[in-house]
């Protein structure tokens, strides 16, 4: 196994270009970049790629049950040392940043293109390296400990694809069945190089790693509740129907399945020493387990298409054909129709059907006749304008054995559902699955990536930007002075208020004081749903200020409406935006503005629309965002992961997750002092412990087993370095979850003896301390290395009555206490 | 309601623990904790001594009132001069929670439908504030004349049983 090789690797001096300093550097920024007034943004930006996470390749790793199937896992495989996780001040992280079997010269390409950091553009130089390295690796490795960045690439811009029958057919000779949607998918997910985007002042800034997602077009539609007002809480709590209600068990699937993998890896592989899972996350106590990242990444990616909020809403089609096409003009047309409300395939009524169209001609370089496809562009830029391309893709599809290929990753973004469909596809085929893993030329990645970024540099942003500016300044600013004020106020008083704002905005509203439709949304000319576009366009284009002024006014609007989806989803996305924003803003922005917004929103989402996903996902990003506000951020933020766990609104899967991101919020406050008065240590192995508690219950032991590690790391941190262990039945019941843990985890040796060993030190105490003593052994090593003490194997004495032995100047001076002494320097607890 | 009672020693030792329930309205002063709860409560007493540390500074009262929170658990504390600190968790209506999860508080049906004005169906309620002090006190007092035993030694367990007699008492007679 790798893993001794791993430690030994990364501590390498030669391995080791990054000076110590640096990790904490780019800490530093990352804290602060929350703080700086100017560019609140660029600094975490810049700082986000540096360290691409590259992942492991499995093989080498473990024996898995299945390595082709391990691709499909990859995303939670790469072990946590290896992410450019969260900032940790050890000098030691800097070192386990990179990852081991990065070859020097992968090594300086990764470093010297820090920014540029797309890994696409890397590839290129270090192709032959990045065999194992998928082209959105760094994205695959965004953690949460950066919400910034999830959220960034998160709520992208969202970009229709509809292709005709021979554009899709291209696509499907080369290899993807989903047809061209299939091929591009990948190549959002980081936009080459830098996207310059204008504010509504003016003022330019450009971004790194900007993201638009590709979907389909016209899939994933949410309808809105049809009910009246009144009834609407009741109408929906019983239903589960809705795409998004969906979505949350399909997350915990996916997780599920994840952690079950790994489970299943672990127990597969011969019992080594470095293979106890132990071993990861050493020195990172805040790293955050790969599987809570991809707990939030499924959460929200695939946000439905639904009414109450516009983020999925396209805000640009891709119309594609191909040179195959015979009527090419005609075809185009056509898409068009279709893509128009006329069309029978319109979208709904509440999407504005107003999103710039892009017309892509996808040429077959191996079969067609360029100049033919060049006259055919021409004529294409005649008639459609300048929102047009000319895609050259070779039609063949490419092996990994082809020179020039290079793997295309699975999207990093793909929805719980298709992700679930691909385990459970794998699962069916069995073991003679193929590694999913496809290849494309390299040309053709080239040729793509300049079209993405043509597009979106070129066509999608400036569009955005258009529309933002039109409507501020023809919608929302009306709504800011103070005949706005007037104009919402007196919409109270239904005499004037319709009068008044049928002069204002064209309204197309039922007829009575609102403009909510009886079916249970504004339409999509309605000033309401401009605005709320308005703010969308702004979030996703990153101009906070302007996303959270326009939901602060939408907020108190849909709740005179009653429009209470409408108005979950408007205060949950101003909270956010006002935490993103500079910490040192007004008194207004103080915590409990943003604690008032969420509570508005999560009371919305959850009581009165019964949407568990919206009060999820509201809940989930908040916490991260709250925890970078050190002192009462992190405090709040935990009072709102219990209050989700009260409510009860994830799996057990997720409540487990939870407790383990509970944990690590109050490690991550810092005391003052020698004594770290002020720090949540005990809190955050409290929370860690319950966390392991609920990974036993659900039979996930290599997961328990990291975290019981993390609650011993942060009780011996305590000034005491006793943590529990003086209270009898806490410290029993340590022992005790110790001893589950270690059965589970080496369940073959002793499958025989079964629960015998709990009974005392018999025939299969003693197998078991051949399995136990690596663990135990690898646990010393993480607590510093004080206690090397061979002494600490022997484990938990026969009934787990370790905690009377240990409790101070007892006299009861039982033959196992010197195993209780043992277990005291062992660090329990 | 029940409460769990434990001083805490400097080195996050326990000296002292004590169980009892309620003995207003008819309690009959059992604790009223789940099987989950015994190992729990150590847990959460355990892991409030961080907000003790930090709220002790910021008042010159011993008595701290309830400084923290964990589902239906509330910790109230008292700071004695030699940094060994008296901690009590109360639960409301205990039967209720204490799932076995370790979670408890899925449905807080508090008892608050009784009568609002009871010691503790509101933890952080005025009348609550001032039993748990009077019986802060009355305790106080007994562990000052316990630790006035000349063999007793800094963090030293309390196993008088007199002084759990008079822990007891102080229980039945303000809780």
């Amino acid at each position: 196994m790798q893993a001794p090789d791993d430690a030994h690797l990364t501590r390498d001096p030669a391995v080791q270009p990054l000076p110590p300093a640096a990790s904490a550097v780019r800490l530093t920024k990352a804290r602060q970049s929350l703080a700086s007034d100017t560019h609140p943004l660029a600094q975490s930006e810049a700082s986000l790629p540096h360290v691409p996470a590259v992942t492991v390749p499995i093989r080498e790793r473990r024996h898995t049950p299945s390595a082709a199937a391990a691709s499909l896992f990859r995303s939670t495989l790469t072990p946590p040392a290896s992410r450019s996780a969260s900032p940790t001040p050890s000098s030691l992280s800097a070192s386990s940043l990179r990852s081991p079997t990065l070859s020097p010269s992968a090594m300086t390409s990764t470093t010297t293109l820090p920014l540029a950091g797309s890994v696409f553009g890397s590839l290129t130089s270090g192709a032959a390296a990045s065999k194992a390295q998928s082209l959105v690796d760094s994205a695959a490795a965004d953690n949460p400990g950066d919400p910034l960045g999830l959220l960034l690439r998160s709520f992208v811009p969202h970009i229709a694809v509809h292709a005709s029958d021979d554009a899709d057919g291209l696509a499907r000779d080369k290899g993807f069945a989903g047809g061209l949607w299939e091929l591009l998918c990948p190549f959002g997910e980081r936009v080459q190089g830098r996207v310059v985007v204008r504010d509504s002042n003016g003022a330019a800034r450009s971004w790194d790693g900007f993201a638009v997602r590709f979907v389909r077009f016209g899939e994933g539609i949410e309808d809105p509740e049809v009910s009246a007002n009144g009834q609407r809480a009741a109408a929906m709590i019983g239903r589960q129907g809705s795409a998004s209600e969906r979505m949350l068990p399909q997350v915990e699937a996916v997780v599920e399945r994840h952690l079950r993998f790994a489970e299943e890896a672990y127990v597969g592989s011969p019992p080594s020493p470095s293979a106890t899972p132990t071993r990861e996350g050493l020195d990172d106590a805040h790293a955050t387990s790969p599987y809570y990242a991809l707990y939030l990444r499924r959460l929200l990616s695939g946000i439905p298409l639904s009414s109450h909020e516009s983020f999925a809403h396209p805000v640009a089609c891709v119309m594609a054909i191909s040179s195959r096409n015979p009527a090419p003009i005609d075809a185009l047309q056509r898409l068009y129709r279709e893509t128009t409300s006329q069309g029978g395939r319109g979208l709904p009524p509440w999407v504005d059907g107003d999103y710039l169209r892009y017309y892509v001609l996808v040429h077959d370089e191996e079969n067609g006749d360029i100049t033919k496809s060049m006259a055919l562009f021409d004529q294409m830029k005649r008639h459609f304008g300048l929102h047009c391309h000319l895609l050259r893709l070779r039609s063949t599809q490419s092996a990994e054995t082809d020179d020039d290929s290079i793997p295309l990753p699975r999207s990093d973004w793909m929805t719980a559902a298709e992700e679930l469909a691909d385990i459970e596809a794998s699962d069916a085929r069995g073991d003679d699955f193929e590694d999913p893993t496809r290849y494309i030329f390299e040309s053709d990645a080239t040729a793509i990536r300049t079209f993405v970024r043509e597009m979106v540099a070129q066509s999608v942003v400036p569009t955005m930007e258009r529309n933002v500016s039109v409507w501020n300044d023809q919608v929302a600013s009306r709504r800011r002075g103070i005949s706005g004020r007037f104009m919402s106020l007196s919409k109270r008083w239904t005499a004037f208020g319709s009068s008044s704002r049928s002069g204002s905005a064209g309204s197309s509203g039922s007829g009575s004081s609102s403009n909510y439709d009886a079916a249970g949304f504004y339409r999509a000319d309605s000033p309401e749903a401009i605005m709320r576009r308005l703010a969308d366009y702004a979030f996703m284009l990153r101009d906070w200020k302007l996303a959270m002024s326009t939901y602060d006014l939408l907020r108190t609007d849909f709740q005179n409406d009653r429009a209470w989806k409408y108005h979950a989803a408007a205060n949950e996305m101003c909270a956010l935006a006002l935490l993103i924003m500079p910490q040192n803003m007004s008194s207004r922005t103080r915590l409990e503005t943003i604690t008032q917004m969420l509570e508005q929103a999560v009371y919305s989402y959850h009581i009165r629309c019964g949407s568990l996903y919206g009060a999820v996902r509201c809940i989930l990003l908040a916490l991260e965002l709250l925890r970078l506000r050190d002192g009462s951020g992190i405090d709040e933020a935990v009072r709102w992961g219990v209050r989700m766990l009260e409510s009860r609104m994830t799996g057990p899967v997720g409540e487990a997750l939870l407790r383990e991101r509970l944990a690590v919020c109050y490690a991550s406050k810092f005391g003052a002092g020698s004594q770290a008065w002020g720090s949540r240590r005990r809190k955050s192995a409290l929370w860690s412990v319950l966390a392991a508690e609920s990974w036993v219950a659900q039979a996930k032991y290599v997961q328990a087993q990291r975290c019981l590690a993390a609650a011993r790391r942060m009780y011996a941190l305590l000034p005491g370095e006793c943590g529990v262990q003086s209270f009898c039945a806490a410290s029993d019941f340590l022992a005790h979850l110790h001893e589950r843990i270690k059965m589970g985890l080496a369940p073959e040796v002793i499958s025989g003896q079964g629960s015998t060993f709990l009974g005392g030190a018999s025939g299969g105490g003693q197998q078991m301390q051949g399995a136990g003593e690596h663990v135990v052994d690898e646990e010393s090593e993480t607590l510093g290395g004080k206690r090397s003490r061979r002494a600490s194997l022997i484990g938990p004495p026969a009934g787990g009555g370790a905690g009377i032995e240990t409790a101070p100047l007892s006299n009861m001076q039982s033959a196992g206490a010197s195993r209780g002494e043992g277990m005291r320097d062992d660090g329990f607890g | 309601m029940s409460y769990y009672f434990a001083i805490i020693g400097t080195q996050d030792n326990p000296l002292f623990e004590h169980e009892f329930g309620t003995s207003k309205q008819g309690g009959d002063g059992q604790a009223r904790f789940g099987d989950q709860a015994r190992h729990l409560n150590q847990f959460v007493l355990h892991s409030s001594l961080d907000i003790v540390e930090e709220v002790q500074w910021t008042t010159g009262q011993l008595y701290l009132k309830v400084i923290d929170k964990f589902f239906t658990s509330y910790i109230s504390c008292f700071m004695t001069g030699g940094n060994v600190k008296f901690l009590l968790l109360h639960q409301p209506n205990a039967t209720a929670s204490a799932p076995a999860a370790g979670t408890p508080g899925a449905a807080s049906t508090s008892s608050a439908s009784r009568s609002s004005t009871a010691v503790g169906a509101n933890p952080t309620s005025p009348q609550t504030e001032e039993a748990i002090k009077n019986f802060f006190y009355e305790v106080y007092d007994n562990y000052v004349k316990a630790i006035m035993n000349p063999f007793y030694k800094a963090n030293m367990e309390i196993k008088s049983p007199v002084f759990r007699q008079r822990v007891a008492a102080a229980g039945r007679k303000y809780l």
